[in-house]
């Protein structure tokens, strides 16, 4: 068998060969993301750039539009996803039947020219000729096909439940039936009364898909059929580039550009880059880094909004007795330097917290004050709570920045020595989002940062569904419930259960008076601050880069981005 | 020559070298942290319908039972239907997408790498403690040495930023429409017949076949010569001398056959190496492969990606470990089983 040396130099070599396979993939576990950064790329936008229609009239579009990004999607079916990046294209080939305004939070007509909510039902009187890419005129049959591909299991054409994205349930459960009495008319009736349901048909999700393309055998995840502003052209995914193609017989503002091309761009700096050099028009995901260099440039601009997000730190009361004090809850509120936050670690990209929504809510409070930082104070309320001599926690924290937390590493090392100084001594566990999100929902932590991005800039998306406790009743005398009860609301991560606040939330789901209901989240975010379940740390700016050549775009807090708006030069 | 039996014994040797495999990997990820029915819900959803969706993508069941079921897919080279990173899309249609990318470039750099480096190899060892030798030496050393994910960004930083001749990143500028066909883009664009992305695509692989050009170059040029000087020293080599053949001719016809051998292995070898290096390359240069895929199906616990890309990359080892054996034989005829 051993033949000659050969063989067993081959042998050796083949081993040298496998560990030096080993020893590339773990050195690019730590690189990556900070070198190779600074990059440039030198192609004229204007050479090429697609068919010139030319038209001097306002119709028909010009130019290509460029939009680079972190990531490539991962589907175009609205249906199968909750990602924001899939998203963004999504909305440019789907229309809703209520958007919400761009650049704004309200609502306003879409595929549907009227909506109403009364009681429990919901009429949306839709609208006459609006078409879909392939021809066929939109109509309340289609919004059925739609309705029921989401949420019907025993329909033929269900999305399938390993595919569809919660948002169908989370969006919709509440709705009874779905009635088209002909072909422009749809009622819903709902199970109880919800405030928040028209909001919710505005959600990228529900856009409307044409029931013969529900019922063909293409999958939508690469043949969309919607009735927005744009058409589907092409997707490469090796490249991570998708094409749309300006569609001409839109029912709204028709699109200014003849093409748009969404590109995968993944390091910030090379996008930034890109989009100073002029070969990307917008760009997004950007951090206090990139912002820099846009803002030097002189070709690009930085676009801003405050975002609708929260971002806190959870103290887990089912978990931690002492965290079922309000006065070390308190204490740790005084304790973390959110000012310091904001500043220097998420470099002014964020404004500070102290109640679950932001300054652009419906039940933003105004009254209430921001915890400063107060040593002392914190010292004391620890001290009266019976907890002077301090006490450890373990902190559990995510790795990648999110929106709502844009450093997470450094932001938990700010945290951890504010602490100590009042006496609590911190461990940090950092884990994959994946995995936080597990040890969270089932209640292993501690304490914990989180946040959140609204779906659909309703209150009750953030009151609702952050602080109430999911259960029917609340043990008496106490204010929180455990991880293990029946119906328990997982995204409660502090296991909060304060039975003011409950009543109150559920009285504003069911509230469909603007002032009242506004009222009654104003009071809930009193208790909320007063109670302090979190320790409030931020609200994040949306943030988008935008080349100079472009006109006529508007950031958009929610929903977007409103593409067919744009012009390039 | 190659007898039917020696391939026939090889092929079959696939079969538990894979089978090991795909149980490592189907053992690594059932073992690693992270609930894929949980990422594939969200955080919204509640605890109800995570489990519908784990009973959905039969999560839920025993471990043996998922295991045997996924073995009983990979013989049908049925890896399932991604969970996250492409929801719903087969897995076979995301890695023919992305494969033939990482091909593309594995090749052309391999194909630098031989073409500078034998050559090289070759002189080196002619012209052995020559200045070229040295020099040539030094040159492989600081190939091995540096790593992909250092000398990518320097290279761009020279060539992208400073002199600003290259693009950095990317396949190809978002100005330019091609038909996929191969997925492989130098011979997509040359088939649509635009030589101008034909070019743009040309200009955005140069950095990155350069980068592994060199770090093969450094191997197989070593390779070459320590076995072009072993050969060189052999007594057939002092008797073709001997008996009045030129010195060049000696070398080629009798000396650089023979010291090709070794250096067949490496190259094989190195090229499923290179395989793996890819995920370096393909993350400094933001290119769409198989090894950007492989880390973000890891990071997103898309269970039946990861499985079929180490799957792919393990019968791609395989593979071209056997047409190594093979090329052997035919350099060596005694090599024979």
């Amino acid at each position: 068998m051993p033949r000659n040396g050969n063989i067993d130099r081959r042998r050796f070599l083949k081993a040298a060969g496998g560990a030096a396979v080993a020893t590339t993939v773990a050195g690019c576990q730590g690189a990556g993301s900070n070198d190779g950064g600074t990059a440039t790329e030198t192609t004229s936008g204007e050479e090429t750039s697609g068919d010139t229609d030319t038209e001097s009239g306002d119709e028909g579009g010009s130019g290509t539009l460029t939009y680079a990004r972190g990531n490539d999607s991962g589907t175009l079916d609205p249906q199968a996803t909750s990602s924001g990046e899939d998203a963004k294209v999504i909305q440019q080939l789907y229309d809703q039947v209520i958007e919400f305004a761009p650049g704004k939070t309200t609502l306003q007509a879409g595929l549907a020219k009227e909506f109403e909510l009364e009681g429990t039902t919901a009429t949306l009187t839709l609208r006459e000729g609006a078409t879909f890419h392939n021809g066929e005129e939109f109509t309340s049959a289609d919004f059925e096909a739609t309705y029921r591909r989401f949420l019907d299991e025993e329909y033929e054409y269900f999305v399938g439940a390993d595919t569809r994205s919660y948002y169908g349930p989370y969006l919709l459960s509440v709705v009874k039936t779905v009635n088209t009495p002909d072909d422009y008319t749809v009622e819903l009736e709902l199970k109880e009364k919800h405030a928040p349901m028209l909001r919710n048909l505005a959600v990228f999700a529900f856009g409307m898909i044409s029931k013969s393309a529900i019922e063909s055998s293409d999958p939508l995840r690469k043949n969309p059929v919607g009735t927005g502003p744009f058409q589907f052209e092409s997707w490469s995914e090796s490249d991570g580039q998708i094409r749309l193609s300006r569609y001409a017989d839109h029912w709204g503002t028709k699109a200014k550009v003849s093409e748009v091309v969404f590109t995968e761009i993944t390091e910030n700096s090379s996008r930034a880059q890109s989009l100073n050099a002029g070969s990307v028009d917008i760009i997004d995901g950007l951090d206090a880094q990139t912002t820099s260099t846009i803002e030097n440039s002189g070709n690009a601009e930085l676009v801003t909004t405050p975002g609708i997000n929260v971002g806190y730190l959870a103290m887990n009361m089912a978990r931690r007795e002492e965290f079922r004090s309000q006065k070390v809850r308190q204490a740790f509120n005084y304790a973390v330097d959110t000012q310091a936050l904001v500043e220097s670690i998420y470099s002014g990209l964020a404004v500070r917290a102290n109640q679950p929504v932001p300054e652009n809510m419906t039940g933003y409070n105004d009254d209430l004050d921001m915890y400063d930082r107060d040593v002392e104070k914190a010292k004391s309320l620890l001290q009266e709570a019976g907890y002077g001599d301090g006490f450890e926690i373990e902190l559990a924290t995510f790795r990648n920045p999110r929106t709502y937390n844009p450093s997470p590493s450094s932001a938990a090392q700010l945290v951890k020595s504010n602490l100590e100084e009042v006496g609590i001594t911190t461990s940090i566990r950092t884990m994959e989002f994946n995995a936080f999100i597990e040890y969270t929902n089932t209640g292993k932590h501690d304490a914990c940062f989180l946040g959140w991005m609204t779906d659909n800039a309703d209150p009750d998306n953030f009151f609702y569904a952050l602080l109430h406790p999911g259960v029917e009743e609340i043990p008496g005398g106490q204010d929180w419930v455990s991880f293990d009860a029946e119906n328990f609301n997982t995204l409660n991560v502090a296991a909060w259960a304060n039975p003011d606040y409950k009543q109150l939330v559920e009285e504003a789901q069911e509230t469909y008076d603007k002032g009242t209901r506004a009222e009654k989240y104003k009071e809930a975010a009193k208790i909320a601050h007063d109670q302090a379940p979190w320790v409030f740390l931020d609200h994040a700016k949306e943030l988008r880069g935008v080349n100079n050549r472009v006109s006529g775009f508007t950031i958009a807090p929610i929903s977007g981005p409103y593409l067919n708006r744009v012009s390039v030069q | 020559m190659i007898s039917r039996r020696f391939l026939l014994k090889r092929l079959l040797l696939l079969v538990p070298v894979l089978f090991g495999v795909a149980t490592f990997v189907f053992a690594m990820l059932h073992l690693a942290p992270g609930d894929p029915a949980r990422l594939i819900a969200g955080r919204r959803a509640p605890d109800a319908f995570v489990q519908q969706v784990r009973t959905e993508l039969g999560l839920n069941r025993p471990v043996y039972v998922q295991y045997g079921e996924f073995l009983l897919d990979v013989v049908r080279f049925d890896f399932g239907k991604s969970y996250q990173i492409q929801k719903g899309a087969p897995v076979s249609e995301i890695l023919e997408a992305r494969f033939p990318v990482t091909l593309e470039l594995a090749v052309l750099g391999q194909l630098t790498g031989i073409a500078l480096g034998i050559p090289l190899g070759v002189l080196s060892a002619v012209k052995q403690d020559s200045l070229t030798d040295h020099l040539t030496r030094i040159g492989a050393l600081t190939g091995i040495s540096v790593p992909i994910f250092w000398s990518g960004p320097i290279l761009i930083m020279v060539f992208g930023v400073m002199l600003g001749w290259l693009p950095t990143f990317g396949r190809i500028a978002t100005t330019y429409t091609y038909e996929s066909v191969t997925h492989m883009i130098l011979i997509d664009t040359l088939l649509s017949g635009n030589p101008a992305a034909f070019v743009s695509a040309a200009r955005h692989m140069l950095l990155p076949v350069l980068v592994i050009g060199i770090y093969s170059m450094a191997l197989i040029s070593r390779m070459m010569r320590s076995s072009m000087l072993e050969v060189i020293r052999q007594d057939y080599m002092r008797t073709a001398r001997a008996k009045g053949q030129g010195a060049n001719i000696t070398v080629m016809k009798h000396g650089f056959q023979n010291a090709l051998i070794p250096v067949i292995t490496v190259i094989g070898i190195q090229f499923g190496t290179l395989l793996g290096g890819a995920i370096l390359t393909e993350t400094v240069f933001s290119i769409n492969g198989v090894g950007t895929l492989l880390v973000e199906a890891i990071n997103n616990s898309d269970y039946p990606v990861v499985q079929g890309t180490v799957l792919l990359f393990a019968l791609l080892f395989t593979l071209v470990n056997l047409g190594v054996d093979v090329t052997y034989s035919y350099l060596d005829p005694r090599i024979e089983q």
